[in-house]
């Protein structure tokens, strides 16, 4: 290996670097700008209106029932609507005036032995929302229902805090995410680039070797995957508070997600993978021909990876078939790597850790050999 | 052998196939150093994959290419050799000087005064901090020249060197091809404009992989009995065509 070429290499695509205000953005700016919107929704989101209709169809008895459920209902901050019966509340679910019925049925007290049953009726336009806005009416009422001996809960967690909210566990995976989605995307691009733009051939006709050319590439977009990195750490990690300025109200930069190991070991974590991802780059840049063809892979090769690497559920939850495919994807590690450090605080004596690090370096080797084994000088 | 009278390019029956088309069919050469070569034929008769077997980028099916001596591919013999491909391959956000330092370090030459020079026979010094994005076409073509040539390679393959470069700087690059072969340099050029035929020292006639014709511009129309290339072209090709 001269690492006079594969300086040159390097240092070529920083030069390119440099005049591409575009990819620079691209880079540095698209991560810290979702990072933050997605921040401020997670953040700053209320709680959705929930508008309640109780109907009594257990007679009298039931009256009682009803107005205990209206009252705590209206105590937790839920609209109380009024309807006459239960086709009139079907109405007013259909025409989005309330979200929820909740229905006391006429046999309410038929069966001595078996707790009563009551029923929801929601829209089912979004099961999500229903779900939420159901366990929120539930919440409200079983104090209500069970009396003062109903035991309050007091959460205490393992790791961060009680009070954590997904960003905490989302923040280390979208660290991951970026840097591997966005170097890429990149690298292919660059690199379908020197194929077709006749560089290549050009390079090839120079005594480079192609391993020279696999590490100049990893080394140059590596170099440009460590700024991000630590950028988007900077960002999710600090909280940075700007006080009143002039007509600007004091605000804060910075998500000031809880940290609870070294930054420098998550930063290891995220860098292997991007290097796994310069390599992944290259190799799939062979596949292509066009630049719309590179990005025609974000769907097959990004998108299911960001469905199954944990990032969204965790992967024991996933059908079995699938799981073994989460255990080959560069990201899964990357991700667990990361909560490891950030969360649990892991440091290098955690096996998981050391495994995490080394299947991520073990990726990004067979990446780079895949990728030097595209780099033919018979191309055509 | 005595290097001075060793062949700069020899082929054996030189022969490359991609399936059932034979680009290159069994080509014999053996050109003697510092001389211009004009590779001439139709497009699509083979002319770039026989330079990209010389240049070591394409291994041939059957028969060997040696270059000053050396079996090809080689890739320590590449510091030798000079390519201008058919496509500029330059980099469109690098500038020119970091174009030329490019592959002047890929090449191992570590002189800034070869850069110095090879940027000034091109006429490119006073656009060296220009991105090769903001060149005109001709000045493209001018610094992709000046890449393949900045390590002063003993032997130079153009491939349409001159393609969509207007006719001042088309003299110009023909002056300059021809002090590098005063100098000792070896140039084979690929063309399919005739009337570039006649600066070169010796025309090589290529159609369908196969090599036609050999010899300096009047021996190849005295050989055909017409009075001009194209025509001794057609002449020799229609004798060639395939059934």
């Amino acid at each position: 290996m001269n690492l006079r070429r594969t300086f040159a290499i390097s240092r070529r695509i920083a030069n390119a670097f440099k005049r591409d205000e575009r990819s620079l953005a691209l880079m540095f700016v698209a991560p810290i700008v979702v990072l933050g919107l997605l921040g401020w929704v997670i953040r700053g989101q209320g709680e959705p209106e929930t508008r309640l209709a109780v109907v009594n169809a257990a007679g009298a008895p039931g009256e009682r029932i009803k107005a205990g459920i209206e009252q705590a209902a209206a105590d937790a901050g839920i609209t109380v609507e009024r309807v006459a019966d239960e086709p009139a509340a079907r109405d007013a679910l259909r025409d989005g005036d309330i979200d929820v019925v909740l229905v006391l049925p006429d046999d309410l007290f038929a069966n001595q032995s078996a707790p009563p049953a009551l029923r929801f009726i929601t829209p089912g336009i979004n099961p999500a929302d229903d779900g939420g806005r159901v366990a929120r009416v539930q919440a409200a009422l079983l104090p209500a229902l069970a009396g003062s001996a109903f035991p309050t809960i007091e959460p205490e967690t393992i790791y961060g805090s009680p009070n954590g909210d997904q960003l905490d566990a989302f923040a280390p995976a979208l660290v991951a995410f970026f840097s591997y989605f966005l170097v890429f995307v990149l690298t292919g691009i660059s690199f379908l680039r020197e194929r077709v733009g006749g560089t290549l051939e050009r390079l090839l006709a120079t005594p480079v070797r192609r391993s020279e050319i696999v590490t100049g590439y990893s080394a140059g977009f590596g170099f440009f995957a460590t700024l991000q990195v630590i950028l988007i750490m900077a960002f999710a990690l600090g909280t940075l508070h700007v006080p009143v300025f002039g007509p600007l109200p004091a605000f804060s930069v910075g998500l000031g997600i809880a940290n609870a190991g070294s930054p420098a070991l998550a930063f290891l974590v995220a860098l292997l993978l991007a290097l796994g991802a310069v390599n992944l780059g290259i190799f799939l840049s062979t596949f292509a021909r066009t630049e719309l063809q590179v990005v025609q892979f974000i769907p097959i090769v990004i998108v299911p990876q960001a469905l199954l690497c944990g990032l969204l559920w965790p992967i024991s939850s996933l059908p079995e078939l699938l799981q073994p495919i989460a255990k080959v994807l560069p990201l899964t590690y990357a991700i667990d790597g990361l909560r490891e450090v950030l969360v649990k605080g892991a440091d290098l004596s955690s096996a998981a850790l050391r495994f995490d690090l080394a299947i991520l370096a073990a990726i990004a080797v067979f990446l780079a050999v895949l990728a030097s084994l595209t780099i033919r000088r018979e191309v055509a | 052998m005595n290097p001075e009278s060793q062949p700069a390019i020899a082929t054996v029956g030189l022969t490359k196939r991609f399936g059932d088309l034979t680009a290159v069919d069994g080509i014999d050469l053996e050109l003697p150093p510092g001389r211009i070569y004009g590779l001439l034929g139709p497009n699509g008769s083979g002319k770039t994959t026989l330079i990209r077997l010389l240049a070591g980028l394409a291994r041939p099916s059957s028969g060997s290419a040696r270059v000053l001596g050396v079996e090809m591919p080689s890739r320590s013999n590449l510091e030798h050799i000079g390519y201008m491909t058919q496509a500029d391959g330059i980099y469109a956000e690098l500038s020119v000087w970091e174009n030329i330092r490019f592959f002047a370090a890929l090449f191992g030459e570590r002189d800034d005064a070869a850069l110095r020079h090879a940027i000034e026979v091109v006429d490119l010094a006073d656009r060296r901090d220009t991105p090769a994005f903001e060149l005109s076409g001709g000045m493209r073509r001018r610094l992709s020249l000046a890449c393949a040539l900045v390590h002063t390679p003993q032997i130079l393959f153009l491939d349409e060197p001159t393609v969509g470069i207007d006719p001042a700087l088309r003299v110009q690059f023909w002056g300059y091809f021809r002090d590098l072969a005063a100098g000792g340099t070896t140039l084979l050029v690929a063309s399919h404009v005739m009337d570039e035929a006649d600066r070169c020292d010796e025309l090589l006639l290529i159609l369908h992989g196969r090599l036609l014709a050999r010899g300096s511009g009047a021996e190849i129309r005295r050989q055909a009995g017409v009075p001009d290339l194209e025509g001794a072209f057609l002449r020799l090709g229609s004798d060639e065509a395939p059934a």
